[in-house]
Parts: structure tokens; sequence; C-alpha cells
């Protein structure tokens, strides 16, 4: 790249141009500076950082109950998957193990998030290439997940659902047949998306051999989700390392082969379905029992108790007004998140603080990857493929 | 163990291995001078190594390890050790290294005092660029070789790198423009600092 | 005008047309930065059909729109960006802060992010949530509308008042009247300290 910016020059055709931090795309605050000769862009910059909100400091100022809220926040399109995967690192360092309920609540919050987030990101590429009535179409099916979501823990977006040992709420007796209905429906929903644009000329156009990363450059930029398994990457925390009960349940990663936007759009569609076949699984296999752990140091007890006994109100003070307490240790604990890999780094000191949390965010590794991506393809093919290239800005900056 | 993983899960046989061959391979004789394995609290492993030359050599044995072929950087990142509990050096740098066709984690530890460069791993990953780009601006570390350290998260003009534990959360820095954006690793001209 | 100057009949008339058409037609320019973009997103969706209002035409260039919809936190590095946008649109222009991050920093009190974009520009709604639910963005455009409309003021629109603080202690009394013997209802506020 060149040093300085070259003076206005009749002879030189590059031009600066900026997709800047306020755009149409509703990808969040991100800037790209591209240098481009006459429609193709010969070299990007990425400039991030536009909505860094310090939620990592915030960790060591909060409680772990407090800062539960923050992880909402990180990828707010799928933020069950947030809060879930917070929730096993602190338990991860407090050893506690989960009741089987629980884990089978969490993995379908899990690939319920997983789906929206998929929505989401879909729609938003469709909207930028143009094609309107998908992005319509797709969004509502959102409600509908939203509407069980809210069902379940009162709010539609960033839901607090998880808590260290337990979920805030057991879901609701409706729950499980509603959801039972909306397996049975939502795949119609991609089949009429995919009828509309798979087999498309003016989508195929527009997205095949655009945006294409190699697998080598895969690797180098270690970028995880479906941004590396459509490059030929074929990782999966959910079979290569398995938590909760991934083993148990049935279900095949999506891997492509070109590495471009049209082989991330179909990863996507078929990353649906087969979440889809994921939650049918885990409405047969759910138990019951109880959703919370015995474990008299994190265990929130029932309002009703707090209410009438002394002890459990005290208990129920101590653990909200001080803070739980975990022990010293530390541990990176990683999920499958519908961007990629998504980690939290947790190293405590021992009280109701973390000394230091850090949160591996798979779309900082994705948008370093976007400049590679970029280079030689047109503005508008740009704009596709950061579409594609699933940016959650409030993970990218935390 | 592991309360996240599910027990006899495949992968777990192969960490266990590894954890016993770090043992044996990367602390062995002269190669265990100022090194250290010990295990989180889900049993992973943990190496620390002596120093920036020491880190670059285990990063190239981990490269080239048929047992473990590490191939993806997970996360770098770093903490302050202001309390100077693990060491009498002031940061703690952190290196979460995964490794694609075994399945095996392992994470890297070098404590760095105030000032002090760390060799970049940017030749090894470019993933890295960035995350040690925050690493700066955030902590203050500097990174020998880096070929663009300038801030990424705040304004360029920031002062102060505010993760660190004396910096108060709530001192904030506003500017009232948008400095111009340059391509490179040029650093601001004396003149708009 | 005619030819002696004097103006022509029915002003008042193309005033109120006037707001009529802008009240009705208000083009959204969405400005979403964090997770109450996406709720915006989810209210212009078909399901909380913004456009039922008018504000259908959602444009995202400063230059053609008439209402700012901040959605979403502002840091500071942000913030001049969304003041240039803001500087961009022509008069008459509106602003509604979407959200707690908009309109007060939200939940986050720290070194990057704007304490409220009424920091650096003018607000006429905000709308509390976190996000709010679509339910709520509608309601700040229709109250919008009302404020185009005339029909509230502008500045003094929904304070609350002296009276209103005292019955407000007052009904907080009504309902724990066991802990307010031990406390008094002063013109600072409640205080602790037996009543005589």
């Amino acid at each position: 790249m060149e040093n300085k910016q070259p003076l206005a020059d009749f002879y030189n055709p590059n031009v600066l141009i900026n997709l800047g931090p306020a755009h149409p795309a509703m990808h969040g605050t991100l800037r790209v500076m591209c240098r481009i000769n006459g429609e193709v862009i010969e070299d990007a910059s990425c400039e991030i950082g536009y909505l860094h909100r310090a939620i990592e400091k915030l960790g060591e100022e909060k409680t772990y109950h407090q800062w539960m809220v923050y992880t909402d926040r990180l990828n707010y399109c799928s933020a069950l998957i947030n809060n879930i995967a917070y929730a096993m690192t602190v338990e991860n360092v407090m050893n506690i193990k989960i009741t089987d309920r629980c884990l089978w609540v969490r993995m379908i919050m899990m690939e319920l998030s997983r789906i929206i987030d998929h929505l989401v990101c879909l729609a938003a590429n469709i909207l930028d290439a143009g094609a309107m009535t998908c992005f319509w179409l797709l969004f509502r099916w959102r409600e509908e997940a939203y509407t069980m979501i809210e069902s379940a823990c009162g709010m539609r977006l960033t839901t607090t659902y998880a808590r260290i040992g337990g979920m805030s709420y057991d879901i609701p007796d409706d729950f499980i047949p509603r959801l039972f209905k909306f397996c049975e429906e939502f795949p119609k929903a991609i089949d009429e998306v995919d009828a509309l644009l798979s087999g498309n000329r003016i989508w195929i156009d527009r997205t095949r051999g655009v945006g294409k990363l190699s697998r080598e450059d895969a690797l180098n930029y270690s970028v995880t989700g479906v941004v590396a398994r459509a490059s030929g990457v074929d990782i999966d925390l959910r079979r290569d390392r398995p938590y909760m009960a991934y083993d148990q349940v049935d279900f095949d990663v999506v891997v492509g082969s070109n590495g471009d936007t049209f082989d991330r759009y179909l990863c996507r569609m078929e990353e649906m379905r087969q979440s889809v076949r994921i939650l049918k699984q885990c409405i047969d296999k759910i138990p019951g029992g109880p959703i919370w752990v015995d474990d008299r140091r994190v265990q929130i007890p029932e309002k009703i108790d707090v209410y009438t006994k002394m002890e459990v109100l005290i208990h129920h003070f101590k653990i909200f007004m001080e803070g739980i307490d975990v022990p010293a240790g530390e541990t990176f604990t990683c999920v499958e998140g519908a961007n990629g890999e998504l980690g939290f780094y947790l190293v405590s000191r021992g009280g109701p603080k973390a000394w230091r949390m850090h949160v591996k965010s798979p779309s900082l590794m994705q948008f370093q990857a976007y400049e590679k991506m970029i280079k030689g393809d047109k503005i508008a093919d740009a704009v596709a493929t950061l579409g594609s290239v699933n940016i959650i800005a409030g993970e990218l900056d935390r | 163990m592991y309360n996240a993983y599910t027990e006899n899960a495949p992968f777990l046989a192969r960490q266990n291995a590894f954890n016993s061959r770090l043992q044996e391979k990367y602390l062995q004789g002269a190669l265990a001078e100022g090194r250290k394995l010990v295990f989180d609290s889900i049993k992973e492993p943990v190496l620390w190594v002596r120093d920036g030359k020491d880190l670059m050599i285990v990063v190239k044995m981990l490269r080239t390890d048929d047992f473990i072929k590490v191939d993806f950087l997970s996360s770098l990142t770093a903490y302050d050790n202001k309390d100077k509990v693990d060491g009498p050096k002031r940061f703690v740098m952190v290196y979460n290294f995964y490794s694609t066709t075994t399945n095996v984690r392992i994470r890297v530890k070098l404590a760095v005092d105030l000032d002090q460069a760390v060799p970049t791993l940017t030749n090894e990953w470019a993933a890295a660029n960035w995350l040690e780009r925050e690493v700066w601006d955030l902590f203050g570390i500097p990174f020998a070789g880096h070929p663009n350290l300038r801030r990424i998260m705040m304004d360029e003009r920031f002062t102060g790198h505010p993760l660190r534990k004396e910096y108060p959360i709530k001192q904030r820095e506003p500017f009232a423009d948008n400095i111009p954006f340059h391509l490179g690793a040029q650093p601001l001209p004396k003149s708009e600092k | 005008m005619s030819k002696d100057g004097s103006a022509f009949a029915y002003p008042m008339v193309l005033a109120e047309a006037a707001k009529w058409a802008r009240k009705n037609s208000l083009w959204p320019m969405p400005f979403g930065t964090s997770c109450c973009g996406i709720e915006m997103m989810a209210v212009l969706g078909s399901h909380y059909d913004l456009s039922r209002f008018g504000a259908e035409v959602v444009r995202f260039s400063p230059r053609q729109a008439d209402l700012l919809l901040v959605a979403g936190t502002i840091t500071t590095k942000m913030a001049p960006v969304l003041r240039t946008i803001y500087d961009q649109m022509l008069e008459p222009k509106w602003v509604i802060a979407m959200g707690a991050c908009s309109s007060s920093g939200g939940i986050f009190d720290t070194y990057s992010v704007l304490q409220g974009i009424d920091e650096i520009m003018p607000v006429d709604v905000y709308v509390p949530g976190c996000p709010p639910i679509p339910e709520g963005v509608i309601h700040a455009v229709l109250h919008l509308q009302k404020i185009i409309d005339g029909s509230i003021d502008r500045n003094t629109a929904e304070k609350p008042t002296h009276e209103d603080a005292i019955n407000a202690m007052n009904y907080r009394k009504a309902l724990t009247h066991d802990i307010s013997a031990n406390w008094r209802v002063t013109q600072e506020g409640i205080v602790p300290g037996r009543r005589e």
C-alpha cells in the first residue's frame, strides 16, 4: 500500500472510496476504504472501533450475574448463544455440572438462535443485493421465533435467559408444541426462498465467484463458522469438540468448496435445515426434572421461598448484592456460535468479580479476511460480500 | 473433569495424550529453563514460555509437531498482572492455539514488563494483525515487527491504554472531528496530533 | 400576492396542509448501529409495519430524509459522523432517539460511549427500552406526528411537575405503609427520621 495518498493527478486512475461508518447495508458501523481503478477494487482497508463499548473492561467492574446482561449485546442477532456460552464458562471455572433438563433446554435455545441469526444474515444479504421480497419472507419467520423466545424469557432480542447453574425460568408448557409446529412449517419457508433464489440467474451472477476466500487464506486468517466451511475448512465445534449433548444428536456439517458468496448462502440455507433437524431430536429427547443445579453457591431460590423464609431471603440477597464466589482459575470455553467460534476467556482470582473477561469474537477474524476477499471485485460485489460474511458490529468491537 | 464437554468424547483421548506429551517433549532438559506447564480449571494445558524468542521457538515446534499439528490461532490477548499473582512482570500475553486436524487446544502464556516488546505473529498467521493491534491499543504492549501498529478500537489520538487496571472506566476523551483515514502503516503526521 | 401587496386569502389552510403532509410522510433515515438496529428492521418489516404511518420510504441518504432514527449505542468515535449526518439533513428535520443507549448511554457508562445523543444534537422523542419493542417505536412515531401537528408542545411536553412528584411519593407511601413510620416526606424527598 502507498504511504501517502496520491495527489490529484490527471493520469492517475485510482480513486479512494469510503464505504463509511454510516452505510445502508445495515450491518453495523464499520468502514471500508477502497482504492478503486474504474470500478475494480485494487486495495481495501477496513477500520473498526465505531461500536467499542468497553464490555471487557466492564467485565472487571461488574459481578458475574450483572455481566450476563452485556453478553446479549455482543452478537445481538443470536443473544441466547452468548448467554449460554458465558454461563458455561463460569460453570467451568466453578466446576458445576448442570442438570439434564437445563442442558437440553440450552441446546434448543442455541439452535433456535442459530436459525434466527442465519435468517437475519440472509435477509440483510439478500436485501443488499436487491431482492427485497425474501427480506420480508425471512423476517416473518423471525417474528415466529421471537414470539416463542418471548414466551420463555420475556424479551425478544436481548434475552439474558441463562443463569450460572441453570436458566432463569423453565420453559412454559406450550413451548414444545409451538416449537414442533415451527419445525414443521419453517422448512417450507427455506424451500420458498430456495425456489426464488438458488436457481435464479440474477442471483447466481451476483454471487458466484464473488468474494472468494481460498482454503489457505481461511486458515491463515483463522476464520470459523460458515465462512470457513464454505471455503472448504471442515471445522465445526459441535462435532469436533462436542459440548452439552451434541454427540447424542445427528446432524450434518455443511462444507462448501469455492468459498464465494454463493457457497456461503447455500451453506446457511442448509445449516438452517440441519438446525431444524437437531431441534426435532431435542424435542424428542428433552427430559423432565429440575432446571436448577442443586448447588448452594449458585442456585437462585424460588421467589415464593424468598418472600416467606428468612434464610432464603438472606441467601438471595447475598447472591445478588455481593455476587457469587468463584474460585481462582481460568478457562477458555468455546462454542459454535452462529457466526463461528465464540469463546470466553475468563481469568478469575477468586471473589465476585472477574479479573479479566475476554471475548473471542468470530466477526473480528472474518472482517480481517474481508479485506482479502474483496480485492479484485467490484464495489457492488463488496456490498454483496459484506452481507454474506456475517459481521455483527457488537461482537466485532465489543 | 471436563464439565463443558461430554464424557468419553473422542477428542479427549487425544487431548489427554497431548497433555502428557507436553511434559516429555517441551519441557526436556535445556528447553525446560523458564518454561512451566500448568493446567487450568478444566484441565486444559497452559504452557508458560520464557521470553519472546522462546515463544517463536514454541510456535514453530507446535506447528511442525505431527502429534498436534497446530494450524489455527483461536485468540490472542493479554491481561494485567498488577497484583503480581502470576509472576513479577506486569502483563501476561495469552495465545490460544487450536488444531483443525487433531482438535487439540493449547494455551501459551508469556509474561512481559511495561514497554517490553513482544515478537509479532503476523508472519505465521495474518489473523494476528488486528489482534495485536487491539492489545497494543488497550494495554500498551508493543509488538516488534508488526507492519501496522496503530490504534484500532479507540481514536488514534486517544491517550492512555484503557484496559490497564489503573485506567478509570469513565474517563472519556471525545474528539470533535473524524480524522482522515489513511491507508498503510504510517503514523499520524506531527501537525495533526 | 395581489397587486396592492395584500397576501393571498387563507394562508392558515396552507400551514395546516403543510403540517398534515409532513407528519404523514416522514422519510426516516435509519441510523442503526447495534441491537436497536435489528429491532428497527423488525419495525420496518411486515409484521409491525411502519409504512402504515407514512414512514415507508426509507432513505439512506441524509439529504433526502427528514427523520433521523438513531438506534443503537453511539460511541465517541462515531459521534462526529452522526453529527455530520445530522448537519447534512435539510430543515425541517426531527430526531428520534431509539433505545436506552442513544437516549442516555444505556447500560454502558464507559470511556468510549456517548451518554445520550442529546450531548451533540437536539432530540424530539426518546424511546426507552433495551431494545424497545416495535410497538414502542410506533408509539414514538405517532407522538412525533402529534408534535408536528402542534397538538403537543415541542419543548414542554410531558415534563413532570412538582405535584406529579408529590403524588408519586404519596402513592409509594400508600403502598409501603409499614415502613413510612420511619421515613418523612419533605421538599427534598423521602428522608429517614421518625415523624413527630
